[in-house]
Parts: C-alpha cells; structure tokens; sequence
C-alpha cells in the first residue's frame, strides 16, 4: 500500500484566537513496502501529519489517499488500511495483555477463543510469552512497548504507523526494540511511516527520511538511506552511516534552533 | 544496618498500639484516681462490660442489624441510580445540560435540612430513613461517575477508534471501564454520607424504635453514658470495616488502579 499526502494543511486554533499552522502544503508519496521516517524538531506536526494519514484527525485542507499499487484506480477509504502505535503506546490499562492484544478482534466480534489463539501466538512471537495475564501497569516499559506492537500487528493492516514508539525508553531497551521492529519489517514487510527525533534511529531503521522543518511544517527534503538490508546495529560505525548522519544534521540543526526560538517564552508571559 | 531497621520497623509497627493501650489504661486511672461519676466520663472496663451485656440481651445485634440493612438499603438505591444517571450524562449531552441546573442547584444544600420535609411527606418510619441516606449519596455518586465518564483519556479513545471500534463498542469497552477508578472514588463517598445520615435520621423522629442512632440517643435520655460510649465504639469499628470492605473490592474489581502511577 503507498501513502499519497496531497497539499495536507492543518491548522488549530491557538490560545489568543490566531491560527496556528501546523502543517503548511505538505505532499509526499509514501512508497508501498517500505520504511519511511518523519524526521523533524518537535512541534512541526509531524504526529499530525501521521494521525492525518491515520483517519484520526481530519485535515484543515488537502487529501491523503491509500493506493494499492497493483490496483491503482480502485479507490480506498483511510483509516482501514493503516494502524497506529502511539508514542504513549494507549494501552488499556483495566485489560490484560492477552486482551489489549485482542483488543481489535474482539470489535470485529471474532470468537473468544479464535481471537485469544492469535493473540497468544503473537505475544509470544515479540517475546511476552507468559505474560498474558498481566496488566500493562505490572510491565516494564519495553515490555509495555511490545504489547503496543503486538496489538497493532493483529490487525494484519499493511500500513503501520508508529509516532515516536520508543522515545520514552531508555537507551538499552531501545536498541532492542529497534531491533525487534527491523525484524518485523522484513518479515511483513508492510509499508511503515515512523515519526522520530532521533537521526540515528531515522538512518537506522529507514529507507527514506523526510525531513521537516520547524513549525509550520513542510518538507524539507527526502533523503534515501541505502544501506542494505537485514540492517543490524554495527552499520552504525559505517562510513555511508557517518555521511548520511552528517548531511541529516546539517538539515535539522536549522530547525531545530528555529524551534526552539519558537517556543521561548517572553519574561512576564504564562 | 539491617537488624536495626528490622527493630525501627518493628517498633514503629507496635507503637500505634503501644499508643491506644497507654491512653485507654490513662484513661482508666484518670477516672479512678479522680473519682469522675460514670455519668460524665465512664472507664472503658465498664464500656466494655456494657458491650457485652448489651450482646447478650441481643439489643446490640438487633439495633446494629437494622443500622447495617438501612444503610445497605439507602446506598444500594444511591448507588444504582447515581451510577446510572451519571454514566448517561456522560454520553449524552442532552441528559448531561437537562440535569446540570439540578445537581448544581441541589448539590451544596446540606440535605439534612430535607428531614422535616421528607417526614412530614413519609413519616418516620423506613421509608424516610432510607430515602435522606438515599438522596444525600446520591449526589457524590453521581457527579464522580459524570466526571470519570467525562475525563476519559482522549488517546484511548482514539486508539480504540483506530483498532475498529465502532462509537458504542468505545462508549462500553473504553469509555464506561476508564470511568470506574472515579465510580469507586464515588461510591466511597456516598457510603460515608450513608453511614452518616442513617445514624442521624435514627436519632431524629422520636417514634423510631431502633437502630444505633436510636440507641445512642436513648443512652444519652437516660444517662446510660456507658451504652452511649459502647455504640460509640460498635459504630467506629463498623465504619472501619466497611472501609476495609470496600477497599477490598476495589482492588478484586479494578486491580489496575493500584498500578496506575507506574504508567
């Protein structure tokens, strides 16, 4: 499935009745099995952009429509095709992991016992086998982390989109959990938009990076990671790492000292 | 280090008793050495010698039974349809602005000033007893179930929107079970103004016949202050244990709330 962002311009309200512009003509086209990632400063819309993507917000002005590429003119409905990991993950905190990972099938009114013999077979395959009865607050963070994986691979939609999964983690967890969503990847191979601050995480996980500048969001540029794949943490050390790192930073370094200027508060205003 | 950590936790775990046992026993000298008639301040021996004799004449069985089922009755009604209002102002806007002006206007009123009126309406009898409790539980139960409904985390919504749920799966699978924490918060309180107001309405309209608030009452008419004091005490505990109680079913009912600040 590719993405296609058609002129998406989102606005919000702001406090003082002005209107913020938090995306600003985005267009790009998602390419269908591959791993993208939204690199940017915070604040430059780019959950936005992916809840847009998602069905769950509604854009201000533009499109973003869902392609299947081996049926171009068949047009589909947003929402249906993709599924989101939250940067907060959203888990459920009254349900065990069995039912938060169950959670989808059971809308669908799948039989209990249907949906609890999927869902176990997925919570063992990110490593949570024996932990179906837990509730998410028993978890660790990265064990948390893999439920909020499991409960959206479920779903078995060829979109995931996944906004900063791993922000919250500390360093250690988070290599694995890189890890775990590169093997995923190249298992599934569905098409995965990834919202990020992280260069390292961008180049790592990617094929593509979109670089976006500071509020209002737009695209700055489209960087093409070609480093080959299964990709594993030592290309890290790798010179074409070191140059794409390079090129990304001198990109984000601008923004990211607009952001930041953006979100200074004058002396005397709350 | 350990060993004397041990003995710290140790003696701060007796020193509560050490405490109730040191004032009961300076509370018993006092009133001996002082010489304090019975009818001022009486020695909790013979609090408890009343406790028992009123045990086994059974008077305190009966009256605290009738109390309990009282309670029982004016908070299970309480409960029932503050829950129920609750959730449905929640999920309709409609119900939720009709009833504001209500609960609003309503709410602050102390609702013991309603016990002339409710008597004059229902008499002295049952009736009245339960509808005060009833009414006066109703309020905290309803407005922390409007509440709990209302401050649903907007991300689980939204993720339970993107998992397929359609707008009824998410009002009973997401929205009524994030509620619950606030329900129980709610429940709990009603239960304290139950307790309360029950014992009090015992105590007003002479022609109530029993219960605790009946009891202390008459204790108190006669200068019975030892069956006074041993009401008294039945009542704490009682209240303690209903606490206990309720407590406990919280954590068989949402254990995740315990676990909720890990998040």
């Amino acid at each position: 499935m590719e993405v296609l962002v058609e002129n998406v311009t989102q606005v919000w309200p702001g406090r003082k009745g002005e209107s913020i512009i938090a995306l600003d003509n985005v267009s790009h086209r998602f390419a269908s099995r591959r791993f993208s990632c939204l690199l940017g400063p915070s604040g430059c819309g780019k959950s936005t952009l992916v809840q847009i993507i998602g069905g769950l917000e509604p854009a201000t002005v533009g499109r973003v429509r869902v392609l299947d590429p081996a049926q171009p003119h068949v047009p589909r409905a947003t929402g249906f095709d993709s599924v989101m990991v939250w940067q907060n993950l959203n888990l459920f905190p009254w349900r065990s992991v069995l039912d938060n990972v169950a959670f989808g099938l059971e809308m669908q009114g799948l039989p209990k016992k249907q949906r609890y013999d999927r869902a176990k077979a997925l919570i063992g395959s990110v490593g949570l086998a024996g932990f179906e009865a837990h509730l998410p607050g028993q978890l660790s963070g990265g064990m948390r982390q893999r439920v909020a994986l499991a409960r959206a691979l479920i779903m078995e939609r060829p979109i995931m989109l996944m906004d900063e999964p791993f922000a919250a983690l500390d360093a250690q967890t988070k290599i694995v959990m890189q890890e775990e969503l590169l093997r995923v990847f190249d298992q599934t191979q569905k098409t995965i938009i990834f919202v990020t601050h992280a260069i390292e995480e961008a180049i790592l996980l990617g094929d593509q990076i979109v670089v976006m500048t500071a509020r209002p969001g737009r695209i700055k540029e489209v960087l093409t990671v070609d480093l080959p794949r299964p990709r594993s943490l030592e290309m890290v050390n790798s010179k074409a790492f070191g140059a794409l790192f390079d090129r990304a930073f001198h990109l984000i370094r601008e923004e990211v000292m607009t952001s930041m200027a953006q979100q200074t508060v004058p002396l005397g205003a709350s | 280090m350990s060993k004397r950590s041990n003995l710290s936790t140790l003696s701060e775990r007796a020193a509560p008793t050490i405490v109730i046992i040191a004032v009961l026993l300076a509370w018993e000298l006092l009133v001996r050495w002082r010489g304090i008639a019975p009818i001022y301040l009486p020695p909790p021996s013979s609090i408890v010698v009343y406790l028992f004799r009123m045990l086994r004449d059974g008077s305190l069985e009966f009256n605290l039974g009738v109390t309990l089922l009282r309670i029982f009755a004016g908070f299970s009604i309480a409960a029932i349809a503050g829950v129920t209002l609750g959730v449905l102002m929640g999920m309709s806007r409609l119900v939720a602005r009709i009833v504001d002006p209500w609960i609003a206007a309503l709410y602050p009123l102390p609702k013991i000033a309603l016990i002339p009126l409710l008597v004059i309406w229902l008499g002295t009898g049952e009736l009245y007893k339960i509808a005060i409790s009833a009414v006066t539980a109703f309020f905290p139960i309803v407005i922390s179930t409007y509440a709990g409904i209302r401050q649903t985390d907007r991300g689980l919504v939204k993720a339970a929107r993107d998992l397929g749920a359609n707008r009824q799966q998410i009002q009973l699978k997401v929205v009524i079970p994030a509620a619950v924490p606030s329900i129980f918060a709610g429940l709990h309180l009603g239960m304290g103004v139950t307790v309360i107001l029950v014992v009090a309405a015992e105590m007003i309209g002479s022609s109530s016949q029993s219960g605790m608030g009946f009891l202390l009452i008459q204790s108190g008419q006669v200068m019975e202050t030892e069956k006074a004091f041993a009401s008294l005490v039945v009542l704490a505990i009682v209240g303690a244990l209903i606490i206990k109680l309720q407590q406990w079913i919280d954590r068989k009912v949402a254990p995740w709330t315990a676990h909720r600040d890990g998040h």
